[in-house]
C-alpha cells in the first residue's frame, strides 16, 4: 500500500506540474515539483524490486477495453532507471529553460514525456501501453520540433515516419499475439504463450525487433536518432537518448524474453549479431561527426548496441537451459542500460551547456572551454570515460560484465555459439578502443587546447542549476563504477524474474562471475591507484625536492606565436581512422586549387571531404524515391476535383454493396 | 610478498629497458649507453624544474600521476613470480587491458591539451593504433581465458601449465604483435626519434618536461615489463611459483628474469633487423596479426583444444 | 390505432416518400426547390420516428423525433436559405449532367441497393424496405455531391447523405440513444453553418462558388 502512494504521488506531482507549468510562471517550482516527483518513484522503483510485483487498479476504458496498470521487477528496474535520469534533468532544465521563450509549453511537454515513459513501463495490456507508447511518440515529436527552425522540423518528420513505422510493427505484434492467446493482458499472454506455433513466434520475434528496435535505434533503424537527437533542446535530447529509446530495450525484453519466455538460438545469435554491428558502426559514425550533439546520438546507437550483446548471449544461454550464464548476460545488458542513461544523459546536459555557452555545436570552432567553463569541463569529462568503459567509473563494469557473459559463451554446446560469441567480444573491444578514440577527440578538441573562435573565447559557465544537475549524474557514474553490488543487487530480482538465476554474486565490494569465478573489485582498483598517486607525490618529493614550475608558451618550433588555427582539428585527428576503414566510411575529398601562374603561384587552397552515409545513401534514399516516384504515378488520381473524388467514394460504395454481401 | 610483488615490475621496469636498449646497441655494433642509464635519467629528470605551457589546463597536470598510478595498479594483479596474490580475486585480465586504457586516454587527452600540432598528431596516431590493437589483444586474451575456463589470470596461470597447442602459438605471435605496437617500438613507432612524421609515443609528451615527463616516462617502463610479464604469465607459465616457500620463490625468480630476459632479447631482435613502417603500412602488418588471433580462437574453439 | 397503421403499412409509405423526395433532388433546377425537397425529407423522416415512437411507446424517439423536425425541418433550412440569399448568385442548380440522366442514374443507384441487399439485416422488423430505402439515400446524396456544381448543393447531398444514415441507424437499432441524437444534430448544424460560411468565402475569393476552381488548390 505504502508503495502505491509513492506511485501515486509521483504521478500526481508531475500531473500537477505539467498543468502548473502552462500558466507560464513559477518555472522552477514546476521542476522542483518533476524533481519531487522522481524521487518518489525512485523509492516506488525499489518497492517493486524489492518486495514484489504491484497490481494497480485499472481504468475501464469500455466492457473490453481497460487501462490496466502493474508493475513487476523489469517495470522496477526501468522505473529506477527513468527516475534517476529525470531527478537530475529536471534540476537542469530550470536553470536551461529559464531564458527559453515558450517555457511554459516546454514545462508541460517535459512533464508529459515523463509520465508517458512511466506509463509505458507500467502498462499491462495492449491497449494501454499501444495508447501510451504513441502518446510518448507524439509528445517527443513535440519536442523534437521545439525549436521550430527548418532542420528541427525536418527531423521530426524523419523521426515521426520512422518511429510509426516501428509503432505499425509493434500494433501487427500485438494483434498477432491478441489472436493467438485470445487476451490482451500480457499476464495471460504470458501463460498461453507456450502454445504459439513456432513459425509464428519467430514472426513474433522478427516484427520485435523491428518495432521496438526502430525505438531503440539498432542499425539499420537508426536513422532517425543522429537528427532527432541534436534538433531537440538539450535537456530533451539528454532524455531521449537516456531513456526515451531504453523503452525499445524494455519492449524486447518484455516481449522476447518475458511474455514468449525466450527462443531458439538464431534469437540470440541474431540479437548478438545486431548488438555487434550497431556498436561498432554507431562509434564509427560517430568518430566521423563534428557537431557534439550528433556525435553523442551516434554514441546512443553504439551503447544500445552493447546492451544486447548482453541480452543476446543472456538469449543464447537460455535456449541452452544454461541459467546461470544467462542471468550474467542479462544483468550486463540491464546494467548498460542504467550506466548508459547516467553518462549519456551527462554528456547531453553537458552538450547542452556546451551550447548554450558559444551557441555553436560545431567543436571545430570551440577549443579551451575547460577553463572557461571548469564545472562543466570536468563532468564532461567524467562522462567521456565513462561512456569510454574505462575504470573506476561504471560504464567499465556493465562492459567487463559484458565481456564475462560473452566469453563463457564457450560454454554452450553450439558451434556457432561458440564462435559468435567471443567474436563479439572482439567486436565489443573494436568498440571501446574506438570510443575512446573519439572521445579523445570529443573532449580533446572541444575542452582543451586554445579557443578557436571568438564565441569559445566568450564563453561562461552556466548557471548553478544546470551544474547541480550534472553534477548529481557525475556522482552517481562514479559510485554506479565503485560500488557495483549495490546496482547489481538491484538488477538481481530482474534476473531472477527471467532467468531463475542470480548468476552474479557480489560481496565485500567485490563482484563475482559465479560460473567462472572472475571477479573485479572497482573500489579496490580506485583505492589503490589513490594509494599510488600519493606515493607517487611523497616520493617524487623525496628523490627530486621542491622544484619550481616555470609557465611558458608551448613548443612552436621556433616560429614565433602559435595560433589557434595551427592546432589540430578533429577532421585531421580522425584523418587515419577514416582512411583506414575507409571501406566503410566511402570518404569522399575534393582539392581546388587555383593558381596565379600555374604550377608555380597557388591563390587558393580549397579541400573539402565528407564520408558518405552508407545506410541512408544505398538504403533509405533509393527507397525513399521509388515511393517518390510511385506516388508521382498516383498523383493521376489526385486531379483536385472534389466531384472525381466523391466519385471515387461512390464507386467505393457500390462496389462494397455489390461485393460485399 | 603477496602485496609486494609488483614492486619488482616497478624497480626493475627501467633496467628491462636499459637491457634491450643495450641489446640493440649490441646487436647494431654499437656499445650503446649502459644498462643502467635508464635510472640516472629518471633521477636527473625529478631533479629538474618545469616548464609547463600557458595553455595547458589541469588535464595536463593530472594525466601524469593518473598515467602512473593505473599502469601501477595493473601490474598489482599480475602475478609475477608467484600465483599468491593480494589481489588474486581480482586479478582480471580484461581488467587489467581497461586499467591500461585509462592510461593510453589520459596520455592521449594530455597531447591534445598543449594545443601544439605535435601533441595533436600524437594523439591522433596513437588512438589509431589503439583501435587496431585492442581487438587483437582482446582475441588473443579470450583464448587463453576460454582454455583457461576465466578470465582470472590466476587460474590462466596455473592451469596453463606446460601446454602448447597451435592456437596458443598463434595467439602468442599476435601478443608479440600488439606489445611492439602498445610498447612503441619498431616497426610501429620508433622509441630514439623526435623526428615528427614518425613519431606517435614522443610526440603526445613533447611538452612535458621535469618530473611529469619522468613520471610519463617511468610509467611506459611498467607497462612495457608488465605486457612482458602478461605475455609469460598467459603462453609459457612454466616455473611460476605456486607457494610461498622460499626456495620456490627464488627458483621462480630465477626462471622469470631469464624468461624477461628473453622477451628483451626478441623485441631487440625486432627492432634490429625490421624497418620502421610507414604509418599507412600499419594496418596490414596489425591486421594480419589479428587475422591471426582470430584464427587463433577458431581453431581453440574448432578442435577444442 | 395501432393495428391501423400496420394495417396501411404507413412505415412504408412515408418510407418510400423520403426516397421520392431524395429523387426529386436530382429534378429540380432551383436552390429553393432542392432546399424545399430536403425540408420535405427531414419531415417524413421526423413523423416516421413519430409513429414508430407510437407505436413501442418509447419516449427517447418522441424526443428524436422533435429534434429531427425542429433542427433539420426548420433550423438547417432556414440557415440555408439564408446563405442563398447572402450569395446573391443565379438561383441554378447548375449540374454537370441533365437531369434527365441523373434521375436515371438514380433509379440505377436505387435498383443496385435493393439487388444487393436482398436479404438485409432487419433487427426491428417494422419495415423490409427502410434499410434499402435509407441505404439508396445516402448514394444518392454522395450522387448529388458529385454531379453538382456549387458549393451550397454540396452542402444539401451531405445533408440527405445524413438524413439516410440517420434512417439506417434508426432502422437497425431502435435509435440511438438520445444524447447520441443530440450530437450529431447540433454536428450537423455546426457543419451546415460552417460550410455556409466556407461557401460564401469561397464566392468571394474565386468571384464563383464554382467548385472546379477549387482544382487550382492541388499540390
Amino acid at each position: 500500500m505504502i508503495s502505491e502512494a509513492f506511485l501515486y504521488t509521483g504521478i500526481f506531482l508531475f500531473f500537477s506540474a505539467s498543468l502548473i507549468s502552462l500558466l507560464k510562471r513559477l518555472n522552477s517550482f514546476v521542476y522542483i515539483l518533476s524533481c519531487l516527483g522522481s524521487l518518489s518513484l525512485v523509492i516506488f522503483s525499489l518497492y517493486l524490486l524489492i518486495a514484489g510485483p504491484v497490481s494497480l487498479s485499472s481504468i475501464p476504458l469500455s466492457s473490453i477495453y481497460e487501462f490496466s496498470f502493474g508493475g513487476d521487477a523489469i517495470s522496477g528496474f526501468f522505473i529506477l532507471v527513468i527516475s534517476l535520469l529525470v531527478l537530475s534533468v529536471s534540476i537542469y532544465s530550470a536553470g536551461y529553460t529559464k531564458d527559453m521563450n515558450s517555457r511554459g509549453l516546454m514545462g508541460f511537454l517535459f512533464n508529459l514525456f515523463v509520465l508517458s515513459m512511466y506509463g509505458v513501463v507500467l502498462s499491462q495490456n495492449i491497449i494501454t501501453f499501444l495508447i501510451l507508447w504513441e502518446t510518448m511518440s507524439i509528445v517527443s515529436y513535440f519536442l523534437v520540433t521545439f525549436d521550430r527552425t527548418e532542420a528541427s522540423s525536418k527531423a521530426g518528420l524523419i523521426y515521426a515516419v520512422m518511429t510509426h513505422i516501428g509503432t505499425a510493427f509493434i500494433i501487427v505484434l500485438f494483434l498477432i499475439l491478441y489472436s493467438q492467446t485470445g487476451s490482451m493482458n500480457f499476464a495471460d499472454m504470458r501463460l498461453l504463450s507456450k502454445a504459439i506455433d513456432q513459425p509464428v513466434k519467430d514472426m513474433l520475434f522478427v516484427f520485435a525487433m523491428i518495432g521496438f528496435g526502430t525505438k531503440a535505434g539498432l542499425i539499420p533503424l537508426h536513422t532517425w536518432l543522429p537528427r532527432a537527437h541534436p534538433a531537440a533542446p538539450s535537456n530533451i535530447s539528454s532524455l531521449m537518448s537516456g531513456v526515451m529509446i531504453k523503452t525499445g530495450i524494455y519492449g524486447i525484453i518484455r516481449i522476447v524474453l518475458d511474455l514468449l519466455g525466450g527462443g531458439p538460438e538464431w534469437w540470440g545469435i541474431t540479437v548478438l549479431v545486431i548488438g555487434a554491428v550497431s556498436s561498432v558502426l554507431g562509434v564509427m559514425y560517430a568518430l566521423m561527426e563534428h557537431d557534439l550533439k550528433r556525435l553523442l546520438a551516434y554514441h546512443s546507437v553504439e551503447n544500445i548496441g552493447i546492451i544486447l550483446l548482453g541480452i543476446g548471449a543472456s538469449m543464447i544461454f537460455k535456449t541452452y537451459g544454461l541459467y546461470n550464464l544467462a542471468a550474467i548476460g542479462l544483468i550486463a545488458g540491464l546494467y548498460h542500460v542504467l550506466n548508459h542513461a547516467l553518462f549519456k544523459g551527462l554528456l547531453f546536459l553537458g552538450a547542452g551547456s556546451v551550447m548554450h555557452a558559444t551557441h555553436i555545436k560545431n567543436m571545430e570552432e570551440m577549443g579551451g572551454l575547460l577553463k572557461k567553463m571548469p564545472y562543466t569541463g570536468l563532468f564532461f569529462l567524467i562522462g567521456s570515460i565513462s561512456i569510454c568503459g574505462l575504470p573506476p567509473f561504471n560504464g567499465f563494469v556493465s562492459e567487463w560484465l559484458t565481456y564475462q557473459s560473452l566469453l563463457l559463451g564457450a560454454r554452450t554446446p553450439s558451434i556457432v555459439s561458440k564462435i559468435i560469441s567471443p567474436l563479439g567480444g572482439a567486436a565489443l573491444a573494436l568498440t571501446g578502443a574506438l570510443a575512446a578514440a573519439c572521445f579523445v577527440k570529443a573532449f580533446g578538441i572541444s575542452f582543451l587546447g586554445m579557443p578557436r573562435s571568438r564565441h569559445a573565447e566568450d564563453a561562461k559557465e552556466q548557471s548553478s542549476s544546470m551544474v547541480a544537475g550534472m553534477a548529481i549524474l557525475a556522482i552517481l557514474c562514479l559510485i554506479f563504477g565503485i560500488f557495483p553490488g549495490l546496482i547489481i543487487t538491484t538488477i538481481s530480482p530482474v534476473s531472477f524474474l527471467i532467468t531463475g538465476s542470480y548468476g552474479v554474486s557480489t560481496e565485500k565490494g567485490f563482484v563475482i562471475v559465479n560460473e567462472s569465478l572472475a571477479g573485479l573489485s572497482p573500489f579496490v582498483l580506485l583505492f589503490a591507484m589513490i594509494v599510488m598517486v600519493l606515493s607517487a607525490m611523497v616520493f617524487i618529493r623525496s628523490v627530486g625536492g621542491k622544484r619550481s614550475i616555470v609557465c611558458g608558451d608551448s613548443w612552436d618550433c621556433g616560429i614565433p606565436s602559435l595560433t589557434p588555427m595551427m592546432q589540430y582539428t578533429a577532421t585531421a585527428f580522425t584523418k587515419p581512422i577514416r582512411l583506414i576503414f575507409k571501406r566503410i566510411y566511402l570518404p569522399r575529398r575534393e582539392l581546388r586549387v587555383s593558381y596565379i601562374v600555374k604550377p608555380f603561384f597557388v591563390k587558393s587552397i580549397e579541400y573539402s571531404g565528407e564520408i558518405v552515409p552508407f545506410f541512408e545513401h544505398y538504403i533509405y534514399e533509393p527507397s525513399v524515391s521509388f515511393i517518390k516516384r510511385a506516388a508521382q504515378r498516383l498523383r493521376l488520381l489526385q486531379s483536385g476535383s472534389l466531384h472525381l473524388y466523391l466519385g471515387y467514394i461512390l464507386i467505393t460504395l457500390i462496389l462494397l454493396l455489390i461485393f460485399g454481401t | 610478498m603477496e602485496y609486494i610483488q609488483f614492486l619488482i615490475i616497478l624497480l626493475f621496469a627501467p633496467l628491462v629497458n636499459g637491457v634491450i636498449k643495450k641489446l640493440k646497441a649490441n646487436m647494431q655494433g654499437r656499445i650503446g649507453p649502459g644498462i643502467f642509464q635508464p635510472y640516472y635519467d629518471l633521477i636527473r629528470l625529478f631533479k629538474k624544474d618545469m616548464v609547463v605551457s600557458n595553455v595547458c589546463s589541469w588535464v595536463f597536470r593530472v594525466a601524469p600521476y593518473v598515467v602512473f598510478s593505473s599502469t601501477v595498479v595493473a601490474s598489482m594483479i599480475v602475478p609475477v613470480i608467484t600465483t599468491r596474490l593480494a589481489f588474486s580475486h581480482m586479478a582480471d585480465v580484461i581488467a587489467l587491458i581497461y586499467i591500461l586504457g585509462l592510461g593510453i586516454f589520459f596520455i592521449a587527452l594530455a597531447g591534445l591539451d598543449a594545443g601544439t600540432a605535435f601533441g595533436g598528431e600524437g594523439s591522433s596516431r596513437e588512438m589509431t593504433v589503439a583501435v587496431l590493437v585492442e581487438p587483437m589483444i582482446m582475441l588473443t586474451i579470450f583464448t587463453a581465458a576460454i582454455s583457461g575456463g576465466s578470465t582470472n589470470l590466476i587460474k590462466i596461470t596455473e592451469l596453463q601449465g606446460a601446454i602448447y597447442t597451435p592456437s596458443h602459438v598463434l595467439a602468442l605471435f599476435a601478443f608479440i604483435v600488439a606489445i611492439v605496437a602498445e610498447t612503441g617500438r619498431i616497426p610501429v613507432d620508433n622509441p630514439d626519434t623526435h623526428l615528427e612524421l614518425t613519431m606517435i609515443h614522443e610526440g603526445m609528451l613533447l611538452e612535458y618536461s621535469g618530473r611529469y615527463l619522468a613520471l610519463m616516462e617511468w610509467a611506459h617502463y611498467i607497462k612495457q615489463m608488465l605486457l612482458f610479464t602478461l605475455a609469460i604469465d598467459i603462453f609459457f607459465p612454466a616455473g611460476i611459483a605456486i607457494t610461498f616457500e622460499p626456495v620456490a620463490l627464488i627458483t621462480a625468480l630465477g626462471i622469470y628474469a631469464l624468461k624477461i630476459l628473453f622477451m628483451c632479447f626478441l623485441m631487440a631482435l625486432i627492432e634490429s633487423t625490421r624497418a620502421k613502417l610507414r604509418f599507412f603500412q600499419l594496418p596490414s602488418l596489425l591486421g594480419g596479426a589479428f587475422v591471426l588471433a582470430v584464427l587463433s580462437l577458431l581453431s581453440y574453439v574448432m578442435m577444442g583444444k | 390505432m395501432k393495428s391501423w397503421i400496420e394495417a396501411f403499412s404507413i412505415i412504408d409509405f412515408i418510407s418510400v416518400g423520403i426516397l421520392l423526395t431524395a429523387i426529386a433532388m436530382n429534378a429540380f433546377k432551383r436552390l429553393e426547390s432542392c432546399l424545399r425537397a430536403y425540408m420535405l425529407n427531414s419531415w417524413l423522416l421526423s413523423l416516421l420516428i413519430a409513429i414508430v415512437a407510437f407505436m413501442l411507446n418509447e419516449t427517447h424517439l418522441y424526443i428524436a423525433s422533435t429534434l429531427t423536425f425542429l433542427g433539420k425541418g426548420i433550423l438547417i433550412p432556414f440557415f440555408l436559405r439564408r446563405i442563398i440569399r447572402q450569395m446573391k448568385v443565379t438561383h441554378d442548380v447548375e449540374p454537370y449532367i441533365s437531369n434527365s440522366l441523373s434521375l436515371a442514374i438514380s433509379g440505377i443507384l436505387v435498383a443496385v441497393v435493393y439487388a444487393s441487399l436482398k436479404e438485409g439485416i432487419f433487427v426491428t422488423g417494422f419495415s423490409k424496405n427502410v434499410l434499402q430505402i435509407s441505404i439508396a439515400v445516402i448514394l444518392i446524396g454522395l450522387f448529388i455531391m458529385l454531379t453538382r456544381r456549387k458549393a451550397i448543393t454540396q452542402v444539401m447531398g451531405l445533408l440527405f447523405m445524413e438524413n439516410g444514415l440517420f434512417l439506417a441507424g434508426f432502422s437497425l437499432t431502435f435509435g440511438m440513444p438520445a444524447i447520441i441524437e443530440l450530437g450529431v444534430l447540433f454536428d450537423m448544424l455546426m457543419g451546415v453553418i460552417i460550410l455556409g460560411i466556407f461557401a460564401v468565402q469561397i464566392k468571394k475569393t474565386f468571384a464563383s462558388a464554382d467548385l472546379d476552381k477549387l482544382t487550382i488548390l492541388k499540390g
